[in-house]
């Protein structure tokens, strides 16, 4: 340290101590700068990891086991929606979709899933018991059934309205038509046991305010890009019963 | 205003300090033996809180975030510096008015005072107001979105605190009279009291407000 | 080198692990140890980032303790640690992100953990800098050892899996087994470390009051 030429001096003194902490200041201020200035790539590209991994979760891959930067660069395209077309997206990857959403940007990522069907995912936002919920949700080719989700939030209860972030609630949507008979977008979430049509998923037992929470996303988050042309309309996907008796019929 | 209002119940009852981050316990476990030296720390906590974090939160808004000081330059990598040095500045700096202006308060509050610089609440609270200030107040009873906010959040805090330590030195005056065991006594017990009220708050996660 | 290694030397290391841990026996720093403890990773790495901390500090504040002035002491140890701490967070947001996540604001609060200063204003003011970085790795260590005994208990009680792998046996569950959920709540590590301490005490007779 450059202070210790000063020994000898009087360590008590009022200009000693002035030009110390000057001195010190100006030493860690440099040091903190270019520390945080030569990491800041790396941290950056970890959040983009970070979105990228629960965009590649909803698509049904294990985001721990894969390369989550290849996976998504051969899985994924960013695409936004523009007057009911899909146009290429070329600006930089967005780590949260909540203000683009709210701009009317809507995003809509052509992917395959982990199976290597065609899948498009669209971000939704919306609000929990405590704080704000984000997710992703993966609908096949018809866009009318899902084929998985990821969820999660800023500050829910732990143990409870958390468990919204486990893969087994995630998991319960996957099939799921997104509309009712009317054609209306209707997927949601009720009180746990309470599902009684398709388009219902079963919420988390203890955490009612936050399942209806992603409910209230998912069906919102949908129907806004179901009207502005994601889809032409909102056909009911084929049953899995009825198509199973039609095809033993053509049998 | 209902925003405020969910704030502020919230940081007392819900994010309280101790039962939900355990933050400030060294003091808090050091000096609930009796309640009234409880109830002085706890006031001089609450009114260091209602001091710092809307200096830290003015800081941060417009010195440290993302593009507020200068277009295109983020200053967060200083923020453990700057909050240290502010809650360290303005605890010297309360002492000193606190002694000038007050005398009959100073003698009550003295010996906490200096304490306070080193009480994780304290600065917990900044770093927590640093965390909410990034959310959406429409989407999120925690967001602080302004000044008022930061106040409300503070004066919770605070109070959330103060009921904490005041409830935990009731309990260990009582404790005085029972048959502990050996190993047990003293810190042992304190920790299980604690985990006990804690438990006993966490009823308050499911309050809608 | 044999003087590097001496017993005294070897005394300062050892003692914090456990005859003065700093958790069990002092009481220090309890703030940041028990809100990570809820899964054995952050609980690691939260003790290992206190661990490099207590000894950088330490040795720091060590070689710099004679030209210290000693009016501005505190600030310049708050100084020091601060800056440690924020290259910490730094680097764990660069190459442990996903830890760094769950660790949130508590890596910023190993600043006013009071093992540090305590450490600091105790031992390397006065001790030469080898003999401060034992006594940092050692009560680094100590604290570490709490945490990751905390951090286990949680783990595998509460999700059945230790560092993120099934422990617990399918079959166990078809028998009827649960998660405990209590145990991922926050106010079950206070318990639990009252129980550490409980244990703690009960083989160090003298630390009984």
């Amino acid at each position: 340290m450059a202070n210790d030429k000063k020994k000898g001096l009087d360590t008590n003194g009022n200009i000693y101590t002035i030009v110390y902490a000057a001195v010190m200041v100006v030493i860690v201020a440099f040091l903190l700068a270019f520390i945080s200035s030569a990491l800041k790539p790396k941290q950056d590209a970890n959040v983009e990891n970070d979105t990228k991994g629960q965009i590649l979760a909803a698509l049904g891959f294990d985001r721990k086991a894969v390369d989550v930067q290849k996976t998504f660069a051969e899985n994924v395209t960013d695409k936004v929606l523009n007057n009911g077309q899909l146009e290429d997206y070329d600006g930089p990857f967005l780590s949260s979709y909540g203000t683009a959403l709210k701009n009317g940007d809507l995003h809509v990522f052509v992917a395959k899933t982990a199976t290597g069907e065609d899948a498009y995912v669209l971000p939704v936002v919306g609000r929990g018991l405590w704080g704000g919920l984000w997710g992703y949700i993966a609908l096949d080719a018809t866009k009318t059934k899902v084929l998985g989700t990821y969820f999660y939030h800023e500050s829910e209860t732990a143990g409870l309205g958390a468990r919204i972030g486990d893969r087994d609630f995630q998991e319960k949507f996957i099939g799921k038509p997104v509309c009712d008979a009317e054609g209306n977008v209707a997927l949601t979430v009720v009180k746990d046991g309470a599902a009684k049509q398709d388009y219902e998923v079963n919420g988390v037992t203890g955490a009612t305010l936050t399942s209806k929470g992603v409910g209230a996303m998912c069906t919102e988050g949908l129907a806004v890009y179901y009207l502005a042309g994601f889809a032409a309309q909102c056909e009911q996907p084929c049953q899995q019963t009825e198509c199973d008796t039609t095809e033993v019929e053509q049998n | 205003m209902e925003h405020l209002i969910s704030l502020f119940v919230r940081s007392i009852f819900v994010d309280n300090m101790i039962f939900a981050f355990f933050l400030g316990m060294c003091s808090y476990l050091a000096v609930s033996k009796n309640v009234k030296t409880a109830l002085g720390l706890g006031v001089a906590v609450t009114f260091v809180l209602l001091v710092t974090v809307p200096v830290d939160y003015a800081l941060q808004t417009y010195v440290l975030g993302p593009n507020a000081l200068v277009e295109g330059v983020d200053l967060t990598f200083l923020a453990f510096i700057l909050f240290i040095a502010v809650i360290a500045g303005i605890v010297q700096l309360v002492e000193m008015v606190v002694e000038r202006f007050s005398p009959s308060l100073y003698a009550a509050l003295g010996i906490f005072l200096p304490l306070i610089a080193v009480n994780c609440a304290i600065m917990g609270a900044s770093l927590f107001m640093q965390q909410r200030v990034q959310m959406d107040p429409e989407t999120s009873t925690q967001a602080i979105a302004g000044f008022g906010d930061a106040i409300a959040y503070a004066l919770g805090s605070g109070i959330g605190w103060l009921l904490a330590i005041v409830g935990l030195a009731a309990i260990r005056e009582k404790m005085a009279y029972t048959d502990v065991p050996k190993p047990l006594q003293g810190l042992g017990i304190t920790f299980i009291t604690v985990g006990l009220m804690a438990m006993a708050f966490m009823c308050f996660s499911g309050l809608n407000i | 080198m044999s003087k590097l290694f001496s017993s005294e030397n070897k005394e300062i290391f050892l003692n914090p692990l456990n005859a003065n841990n700093p958790i069990a026996v002092q009481v220090l720093g309890i703030c940041s140890a028990l809100a990570v403890t809820s899964q054995l990773e952050p609980a690691i790495v939260m003790g290992l980032s206190v661990t490099a901390i207590t000894a950088f500090s330490n040795v720091i504040i060590s070689l710099l303790r004679k030209t210290i002035p000693n009016r501005i002491r505190i600030i310049v140890q708050l100084v020091v640690v601060a800056a440690l701490v924020t290259i910490v967070s730094q680097v764990l947001k660069a190459f442990a992100y996903d830890v760094s996540v769950q660790l949130s604001v508590y890596v910023g609060l190993i600043i006013t953990n009071c093992i540090l200063m305590g450490r600091l204003e105790a031992f390397a003011m006065q001790n030469g800098p080898w003999e401060s970085f034992l006594d940092g790795v050692g009560n680094g260590l100590g604290y570490a050892l709490i945490l990751v005994i905390v951090g286990f208990v949680r783990e595998l009680l509460g999700f059945g899996t230790l560092l993120g792998f099934q422990v617990v046996p399918q079959c166990l569950y078809d028998w009827g087994y649960q998660n405990n959920g209590m145990m991922t709540m926050p106010a079950m590590s206070l318990i639990i470390v009252g129980c550490v301490i409980w244990v703690h005490r009960s083989f160090n007779k003298e630390e009984q009051k």
